[in-house]
């Protein structure tokens, strides 16, 4: 959580990385969930990937080339951040794993934008019917962009949505990076052993606006609350109190991942951009 | 990979469609056939009839009405190693499953830096036949223009089954557009591979005076405009594209140079279509070419069927636009534009 809120904190000094959406705020959902996955499960991420890309262990300095567009990030500087993809956290279907026989989980990360959507019941419904070992996560963080929750879908509770195809769903803060550990691992067994699909929903809080480019809709005091909730703070209050964590591993943590950071940034720095001349008739 | 010519088995269109799917499954357990009643109802034409019985539930899938995760799980499949087909049955409907089509599957290996691909079949079904307004589109056009696409359109039952069956080999996606009257014609299919390369187009009838450039359904209007015009003396090539994503230009511009006048036909809209991307092409490698295109009027295909042969082109329109192309003279760059 630490290393994701300094890397994007890094990466909002620089001005030239297009436009991000950050994870900052919504750290416990993409740590929480990747604390349940094994090294051989996919996950798929949405737009806001940064989070999931590092709490899934693809390197930071390949993520950070990525992200200013040079030739080293894992899809060459096409993909960015909206398409970020790597193997241990890219784009597979959760239909070839059960096919082939595999006791492989997919875990799919998204927003509560995505919920009025149809994709997200189709994909709900088919999950249910071929029993995929699919485990959907909507991190919910209130917004669509500008548009609060209230105002875009009907339901109290988004993980109901899963009610209706006989999926389980369940609700969590997804500000407590072990209550999403301990709701997902509870899922991803599940599926593991034949259960299918389930919907497991993290009610988050963003830090920053939906993205670099979109301004900021929330007032003053709502940011101070959501900022209040952080979750890296609540998880070092509590190892501090029960002495997991001193001051000095804390201090000497946050050495560890601003120096990762910074090498990543000058890995990215030091890296080529992709060739131009090659854009047409390499990777169609 | 070479096609045996000899001893051809006569097929109806959509039994060849079966026949290429039943031993491409047969040489590759890695294609999966996905899609609304494609089970043991065998396909709304019948296309797939046998596939269940002979593969099973699990490689035969039916799929609930909902194209965006017909084409949303393909990808995904396809992306994990698998090679699915999707059908979609009618190509009115394939722009509900546009988005995993275009954003997903044409852009995978591009985007992930060539880490992942998507080697799938999209067919689906194009053409008019009484259906109205919302079952007899042809919508080629507007896929013809992503990148990461092949689209290819078949209109004997012999490219039927080699144009699918090289559209199951490939490493990308393509859409395989047939159509609702090709379904019940029959033809001569080769014996052996009998596989149809992408990208290439075939001169179905030789001629010195026009070019007609078309593909599908209306290569066999195409034939009987050329047939009509010959006993007035008039001499039609008529070219099918068979492929139209990638075109194939050099027998194009072939063609084109030796009659020097292009006549583009598709059952489609004109605006931004099938002909408008030939001829341009076409006139920008040749320059000076007298170039006509015939397609739908600009109105909805009702189903009526008075209405629906009015909308579409039939061998009479071919026939006029074509005299009327070789009544114009030989146009000279300056003069280029007009058409």
């Amino acid at each position: 959580m630490l290393l994701i809120r300094t890397f994007e904190e890094a990466l909002l000094q620089r001005h030239d990385h297009g436009f991000q959406l950050l994870s900052s705020g919504q750290e416990a959902v993409a740590v929480g969930l990747c604390a349940a996955l094994q090294p051989g499960d996919p996950l798929l991420a949405s737009g806001r990937s940064i989070g999931a890309a590092l709490a899934r262990g693809v390197e930071p300095r390949r993520v950070m080339a990525e992200l200013l567009g040079k030739a080293t990030g894992p899809c060459g500087g096409r993909g960015g951040r909206g398409h970020l993809a790597q193997p241990s956290a890219g784009f597979f279907g959760a239909l070839a794993l059960q096919l082939g026989g595999g006791a492989d989980v997919v875990a799919c990360i998204f927003g509560d934008g995505a919920c009025g959507g149809g994709a997200l019941h189709e994909t709900l419904n088919l999950a249910a019917l071929w029993r995929l070992p699919l485990l959907l996560v909507c991190d919910n963080n209130g917004y669509s962009v500008s548009t609060p929750r209230s105002e875009a879908l009907a339901p109290k509770r988004l993980a109901d949505l899963a009610l209706a195809f006989g999926v389980p769903g369940r609700t969590v803060d997804g500000m407590d990076v072990l209550a999403v550990e301990s709701a997902a691992v509870a899922f991803a067994t599940l599926a593991r052993s034949g259960g299918g699909p389930a919907f497991l929903e993290c009610v988050s809080q963003r830090f920053a606006s939906h993205s670099t480019a979109a301004r900021e809709t929330r007032s003053a005091a709502e940011l101070l609350a959501a900022r209040a909730s952080c979750p890296i703070l609540r998880l070092q209050q509590r190892l501090e109190a029960e002495g997991i964590l001193s001051v000095e591993r804390r201090a000497e943590l946050e050495r560890e991942v601003r120096s990762r950071v910074e090498e990543a940034l000058r890995f990215a720095d030091a890296s080529p951009y992709p060739d131009p001349s090659a854009l047409v008739h390499d990777g169609l | 990979m070479a096609s045996e010519p000899l001893a051809g088995v006569k097929l109806f269109f959509r039994e060849a469609i079966g026949r290429a799917l039943r031993d491409e499954m047969a040489r590759d357990r890695r294609i999966i056939v996905l899609g609304q009643d494609v089970g043991r109802f065998g396909g709304s034409y019948r296309e797939f009839a046998g596939l269940y019985e002979q593969f099973g539930p699990e490689r035969v899938r039916d799929m609930p009405v909902a194209e965006a995760s017909m084409i949303g799980v393909g990808v995904g499949a396809a992306a994990a190693g698998l090679r699915p087909i999707v059908s979609i049955t009618y190509m009115d409907f394939l722009m509900l499953g546009l988005d995993p089509l275009v954003n997903y599957a044409a852009k995978l290996r591009f985007k992930t830096g060539g880490q992942l691909a998507a080697p799938m079949v999209v067919k689906t079904t194009a053409g008019a036949k009484g259906q109205g307004v919302a079952h007899s589109q042809c919508l080629e056009a507007w896929v013809m223009s992503v990148p990461g696409l092949k689209i290819v359109a078949p209109s004997t039952a012999a490219d039927a089954y080699g144009l699918l069956k090289s559209a199951l080999r490939e490493e990308g996606p393509v859409v395989f557009v047939d159509h609702k009257r090709l379904f019940p014609t029959a033809g001569e299919v080769p014996q052996g591979d009998g596989s149809v390369p992408i990208g290439k187009a075939l001169i179905r009838r030789r001629g010195s005076d026009v070019t007609i450039a078309t593909h599908s359904y209306m290569c066999r209007v195409a034939e009987e405009a050329a047939q009509r015009l010959a006993a007035d003396g008039v001499s039609c090539e008529v070219l099918d594209l068979r492929s139209l994503a990638p075109l194939d230009m050099s027998t194009l511009c072939e063609s084109a140079a030796r009659t020097k006048a292009l006549l583009t036909l598709e059952e489609g809209q004109l605006p931004c279509g099938v002909g408008a991307e030939v001829a341009f092409r076409v006139q920008a490698e040749l320059g000076a070419l007298r170039v006509g295109r015939v397609g739908a009027l600009p109105v909805p295909v009702a189903s009526s069927p008075i209405l629906e042969a009015a909308c579409l082109p039939d061998a009479e329109r071919v026939s006029v636009e074509v005299r009327r192309l070789l009544s114009t003279h030989e146009v000279t760059p300056a003069k280029r534009g007009s058409a």
